[in-house]
């Protein structure tokens, strides 16, 4: 389903899609965020400093919580959460990358019930990158696009004064039945100047990673290459890289407790950073990734060579936030075209 | 599996025993569920053990699949869960889930001579196979069984051994000579080449330290056997135990999922990150 919104009937479209909880970037500090919206919504913004993981993958989610009383068997309740419709707005193409590569954590192997609870009632409604957003865009490289649906449920291509719609999913579909009214016919106009606004995205100069099919192999030959410390020697190991990326999904478990006689607590998970040195600690004190070289290795190995040959593609979608964020200047681009050059 | 595949399973303690005394002292805990049955397992694979509270942690099941009444877990007091478990009394209630991982290809080795070396609490991770292989006593030829502590007192399972003795040839050792010690003095790989058993028909597998598992196997290769013929089990930080919390890879696998079992044929090749 293809058809043509004008601007200004965004709003009503969104007034219209009374079973979603619409969230779109909104510029709050300097910083664009997911926010949820009502009445009004302009998608003009580059990306936002997060990615849009946190809708089905939430920083902090609660398992079961557990009381027990002295002497008596501990009482558990799951909490599956209960989330309502999201209708995300305003996803770049990269982003949108992001979930198909989260869906296959969190249902290969087992499924999770917590992404499950949550992720079958978000839909993504992305808008295409006319120009790259950032300095350090680097999609194609990564098999990505400018103007990719992948992940998507709509795609939104911004002509000016109004948008190209396109339905990617049947949940699309519904949401733009939601306001039929609103949605008009494309013309062969309009079609030829998306395919134009299209072909100049894909065309636009953005940064490169050279050999990204040969990286898997390059990066097993390059495990012990003295690389990895000298362009981990910046490393401050704060972790930003991999909280702001769309795709990064480990995380840690632990037990929180509201009160210790009678005990009250709840078991939770949060995002947790294979950058921090005790995420690999034994409790004897071993740490079989035991400095911020064998730390970039295993991030750069993770998107670039390990869950390429586990789900062949690459774990990262090239939105260039780690190399926009990190404090320090590491940059995943040059670091895995350096590795991959030096590569016997 | 359950659904949901994080919410665990309510057991009681059947009984403790402490094994080993002092600062990292071990105990071993039987379990039995609350309500129900426990998962069955097989030798080799793990259980996610938790006290509320205080968290979870990845454990080896030290007791034979063949035993559906109660799962046996040694564990070290190192870290926070382990010293929680080390406070419990018999009744107490812990959370389980699991099992976890892969297991030692047990019904492959029929007709085979299996040789166990174990050091420290590494015992417990291959103790369900040794007592599942002593109870199906025909299937197997010459079992063999070398276990060393650093001292007399850091024996595990120090009973237990005794009774293996109609069944296996069991070569014990301690690491420095002590008074009223008669059996070998000495580390687990010496003792391993001093009694050098025939690699002929044999699976050598060994759990313990890592520095003793390098020597281990670097004496095993020495008497003969090959890369095909040697198992051990790895361990790294745990924390889903399903392949998805990131932390326990080794290359592109998670030990969790694809361990803790392990070849050295296949082991060997893989980066040493655990």
């Amino acid at each position: 389903m293809e058809k043509i919104l004008d601007k200004k009937q965004i709003d009503g479209w969104i007034a219209a899609l009374t079973d979603w909880e619409i969230h779109a970037p909104v510029l709050e500090d300097g910083i664009w965020a997911y926010q949820p919206v009502s009445g009004t919504v302009r998608l003009d913004h580059p990306n936002t400093k997060q990615s849009p993981k946190e809708f089905a993958f939430p920083q902090r989610e609660i398992f079961f919580s557990f009381e027990q009383i002295k002497g008596e068997a501990p009482r558990l309740t799951q909490v599956l959460p209960k989330t309502p419709h999201y209708a995300v707005f305003g996803v770049r193409p990269c982003d949108g990358r992001g979930v198909p590569r989260m869906d296959k954590v969190f249902t290969d192997h087992v499924e999770d019930p917590y992404y499950n609870a949550r992720r079958k009632n978000v839909a993504y409604v992305g808008l295409a990158c006319n120009k790259p957003p950032s300095p350090n865009c680097f999609c194609l490289s990564v098999g990505g696009s400018p103007v990719s649906t992948d992940g998507l449920d709509v795609q939104l291509t911004d002509m000016g004064d109004r948008y190209f719609v396109k339905a990617v999913t049947e949940t699309g579909k519904t949401m733009m039945a939601a306001a039929s009214s609103l949605f008009a016919e494309p013309s062969a106009a309009d079609k030829k100047q998306l395919k134009q606004i299209h072909a100049d995205a894909v065309a636009y100069p953005q940064r490169k990673i050279n050999d990204p099919d040969g990286a898997p192999a390059k990066l097993e030959a390059s495990f012990d290459s003295p690389l990895w410390e000298e362009m981990a020697r910046a490393c401050i190991g704060c972790g930003i890289c991999t909280f702001l990326c769309p795709t990064c999904h480990c995380f840690d478990i632990n037990d929180e407790v509201q009160n210790k006689a009678p005990l009250k607590g709840q078991r939770v998970r949060t995002w947790d950073n294979c950058q921090f040195p005790d995420f690999t600690m034994h409790s004897s004190g071993h740490n079989p990734r035991e400095n911020t070289a064998a730390r970039l290795r295993q991030r750069v190995n993770h998107k670039f060579q390990y869950f390429h040959k586990n789900f062949g593609m690459h774990q990262c979608t090239g939105c260039g936030r780690c190399v926009s964020e990190c404090p320090v200047g590491i940059d995943i681009v040059t670091v895995v075209n350096k590795v991959t050059e030096n590569a016997g | 599996m359950p659904d949901n595949i994080y919410l665990p399973q309510l057991a009681r303690v059947a009984s403790i025993k402490e094994e080993v005394a002092g600062e990292r002292s071990i105990k071993t805990f039987r379990v039995e569920p609350v309500d129900g049955e426990l998962f069955e397992h097989q030798c080799g694979q793990c259980a996610m053990l938790s006290i509320f509270g205080r968290g979870e942690s990845m454990i080896s099941i030290a007791s034979s699949p063949l035993i559906r009444e109660y799962k046996q877990f040694s564990i070290m007091r190192v870290g926070r869960v382990s010293s929680a478990f080390h406070e419990l009394e018999v009744g107490d209630v812990v959370g389980i889930r699991g099992p976890y991982g892969n297991n030692f290809p047990i019904d492959d080795w029929r007709g085979k001579n299996l040789i166990f070396i174990g050091g420290g609490c590494g015992l417990a991770p291959i103790w369900p196979v040794i007592t599942t292989a002593v109870a199906q006593r025909d299937n197997f030829k010459n079992i063999t069984v070398f276990y060393g502590g650093r001292s007399p007192r850091d024996i595990m399972y120090r009973a237990e051994l005794d009774k293996l003795r109609d069944a296996a040839d069991v070569h014990l050792s301690v690491d420095k000579a002590e008074e009223g010690w008669d059996s070998y003095c000495g580390f687990v790989p010496a003792n391993v080449m001093d009694k050098a058993p025939s690699p002929s028909n044999a699976i050598a597998i060994t759990c313990g330290p890592p520095i003793m598992i390098k020597f281990v196997i670097q004496n095993l290769r020495q008497i003969g056997f090959t890369d095909e013929q040697i198992y051990t089990t790895i361990e790294n930080k745990m924390k889903c135990g399903v392949g998805k919390c990131g932390r326990c890879n080794v290359g592109k696998d998670y030990v969790c999922v694809k361990g803790p079992v392990y070849s050295w044929a296949e082991l060997k090749d893989l980066p040493e990150e655990y």
